[in-house]
């Protein structure tokens, strides 16, 4: 069966359900308020007779109750009873005379008026005056009367909520389906290729909008990298053209040559213009990976600030000789930090290294380590051209390379997988101005936990 | 003096390439064309090390490398792989191997590689405390240095890629072994920033003496001679 003939076989059901419940109270709490209303009525009537007989005895009971017989409305019933079941006055059916129980009490039980042919419900009442017993009766021809209305009102109700119910059923259907529907829609037309359409998300916060705005934001994050894949496949073909352009030059110049010398420097260049693409390649897969790192298997903890003194460490004595002074400021120790320390430190390397190679004309480098609201803030400051703000986005971008005429391989992805890595770290990549010169800031979330 | 060496490479060029080379340099070579083929030879004789392809069919690298250590055999292990990420380096180091080496690479590094671990393997029984080259005496417990009797200050880093050399003098040493054994750095940083560290330590090293000890061999990287 359908999901959705389901939900609205369902709501159908309830529906039908609840106008019953709500009949049926109605039902018997008008047939109690009118047998009770009858119960007082026949209570007081027995009383009055029962202060006629104390006061004028049988004879005087007799007589009130004959004229309580004629006088009486349609509804209102009254015998006097021997104790062998003999009528002595009064306007019931002998039949009926021989149903009511001798005994004192109130009773609801068929009665027949005298000459009429059919019984009725009657609420009666029943006690002992002296040597007889008067029965006193109203028919609840009221009650009944409601009763019958209502049960007439259950059934027409019935059909009505069977009929409301389905209606409803429908509505609902029509309306998951037209939610769930649009949201494959949207789905199916992403898988055929139209990638700008979105499910529509509506008001409030629901499991409809919650599922379409989960499903967009799935969407998004699929065209986003396949975006960034488009970009990175077109960069890497168009970077990767001319190096293999000089690697197949350098060769076939290799092979032509007899000069030894020559042809040894020659094969030289090979391997080296060979390691750069493969250096290229091998960032391009890191930058992939990064994307992919999940917290639980690839995260340790380590000392933040210990790494980033290690890595200026690292990097002093070639800035020294570039003429460059590098130095780290900031705590001995630090908290330790969740994340993946390889990649990290690869992304200081970079920011380094970018900082040699671009802020060189600075003559100052300097990487700092600070805590900040929840964050490990490194920053890789020099005091070079800088990058203006119309070209940050340029900076991050995959082979996005600032300078054209720099031709070595891999400089247009370093800043890139910078900010890959730091997005793996749910941190950023900010660029700060260092008057003159960049600050280039990683800011690591300390939230993230292994 | 040449030693018993396992590759397993599906790869027939890189493992005639290899082989070749190896040979050349004294070692016996045998060659395992499947993870199976490789896995059952690796059980059966003794080998002095295996070098071994990540990605092979049926029964890849790593999954070869976890049945041998199950298995008990303590070889030492060279993983040879073209998934270069760091993430893939830790993985194949944690999985059991000795070192990890990225494709494409040059002979030289894999060269040096190989015979380190062999070195390594041979060092492990009657270690003695102090490493002697030649008139260089070094002491890992007290962290000193001395050459021909005179003592040499050397920063923390320079005393670590010194031992470093120490340990594997006479062999070559390259740069990615530098920044993986003496940084523990798993990337290559594209810059000459190792060359640095090397060359401050040679001047200390050297500068003072007629014959220099720590020689750069071209093409592949550095050597700590006697």
């Amino acid at each position: 069966m359908p999901t959705t003939l389901r939900i609205a076989l369902l709501a159908g059901l309830l529906a039908l359900a609840s106008n019953l419940a709500v009949i049926g109270f109605v039902y018997w709490q008008t047939y109690d308020a009118a047998i009770a209303s009858l119960r007082h009525d026949t209570a007081e009537h027995v009383q009055e007779f029962a202060d006629i007989y104390q006061f004028g005895g049988a004879v005087a009971l007799r007589s009130e109750v004959e004229a309580s017989a004629r006088a009486g409305g349609p509804d209102s019933l009254v015998a006097l009873i021997a104790p062998d079941h003999r009528a002595l006055a009064g306007n019931l059916a002998p039949a009926s005379i021989a149903r009511v129980p001798l005994k004192r009490g109130s009773f609801v039980i068929a009665l027949r008026r005298d000459g009429e042919i059919s019984s009725h419900e009657a609420v009666t009442e029943v006690r002992r005056l002296g040597e007889t017993w008067l029965v006193s009766a109203r028919l609840s021809g009221g009650g009944l009367a409601l009763r019958q209305l209502l049960a007439r009102s259950l059934l027409i109700g019935t059909g009505l909520a069977l009929l409301l119910g389905l209606l409803c059923a429908g509505l609902i259907a029509r309306f998951v389906d037209r939610r769930v529907l649009d949201i494959a829609e949207v789905a199916a037309d992403f898988s055929r290729g139209d990638f700008e359409r979105r499910a529509w998300v509506g008001r409030g916060s629901d499991a409809f909008t919650s599922l379409a705005r989960q499903i967009n934001q799935m969407l998004d994050r699929i065209t986003t990298l396949m975006n960034e894949l488009r970009l990175l496949s077109d960069g890497l073909a168009h970077d990767l053209r001319s190096p293999i352009g000089r690697l197949r030059a350098a060769a076939d110049a290799a092979l032509r040559t007899s000069d030894p010398a020559q042809r040894e420097h020659l094969l030289g260049n090979i391997i080296r213009q060979a390691d750069e693409l493969g250096r290229m390649l091998a960032t391009v897969l890191e930058i992939g990976r990064s994307q992919t790192l999940s917290p639980q298997s690839h995260f340790a903890s380590f000392d933040p600030a210990k790494l980033v003194a290690e890595v200026a460490e690292m990097y002093e004595p070639l800035a020294e000789d570039q003429g460059i002074r590098l130095w780290f400021e900031g705590p001995d120790e630090a908290p330790p930090l969740s994340g993946h320390r390889q990649l990290i430190a690869q992304a200081l390397s970079n920011l380094v290294e970018n900082a040699l190679a671009y802020g060189a004309a600075g003559k100052e480098v300097r990487l700092s380590f600070a805590e900040q609201a929840g964050s490990v803030v490194i920053s890789v400051a020099d005091h070079g051209p800088g990058i203006a703000p119309d070209q940050q986005a340029l900076a991050r971008r995959r082979f996005g390379r600032l300078d054209p005429s720099r031709s070595s391989g891999g400089a247009g992805l370093g800043l890139a997988l910078v900010e890959a890595i730091a997005h793996a770290h749910g941190g950023k990549l900010v660029f700060g101005d260092n008057h003159p010169g960049l600050d280039a800031r990683l800011i690591l979330s300390r939230a993230i936990d292994g | 003096m040449g030693r018993k060496i396992l590759i397993v490479e599906d790869d027939t060029e890189t493992a005639a390439y290899v082989q070749r080379g190896l040979s050349e340099d004294g070692h016996s070579v045998e060659h395992a064309a499947t993870g199976v083929d490789g896995l059952f030879r690796a059980t059966d004789e003794k080998f002095d090390l295996i070098i071994l392809d990540r990605m092979l069919p049926a029964l890849d690298g790593l999954s070869v490398l976890r049945a041998l250590r199950a298995a008990g055999i303590a070889t030492p292990v060279l993983v040879l792989s073209a998934l270069g990420s760091v993430g893939d380096r830790i993985e194949g180091l944690d999985s059991g191997s000795d070192d990890y080496l990225v494709k494409p690479f040059a002979f030289a590094e894999l060269l040096a590689r190989v015979n380190a671990l062999l070195r390594r393997s041979e060092a492990r029984v009657g270690a003695d405390p102090k490493i002697i080259v030649g008139d260089l005496e070094i002491d890992p417990l007290a962290r000193q240095v001395r050459r021909a009797g005179r003592k040499i200050e050397l920063k923390p880093r320079e005393y670590l890629l010194l031992e470093y050399f120490a340990r594997n003098h006479g062999r070559i040493v390259t740069r990615t072994m530098l920044l993986e054994q003496v940084w523990n750095y798993h990337f290559d940083p594209g810059t000459n920033v190792i060359d640095v560290h090397v060359s401050r330590l040679r001047r200390k090293l050297d500068s003072e003496f007629e014959r220099p000890m720590l020689q750069t061999v071209r093409g592949a990287g550095y050597m700590l001679a006697a």
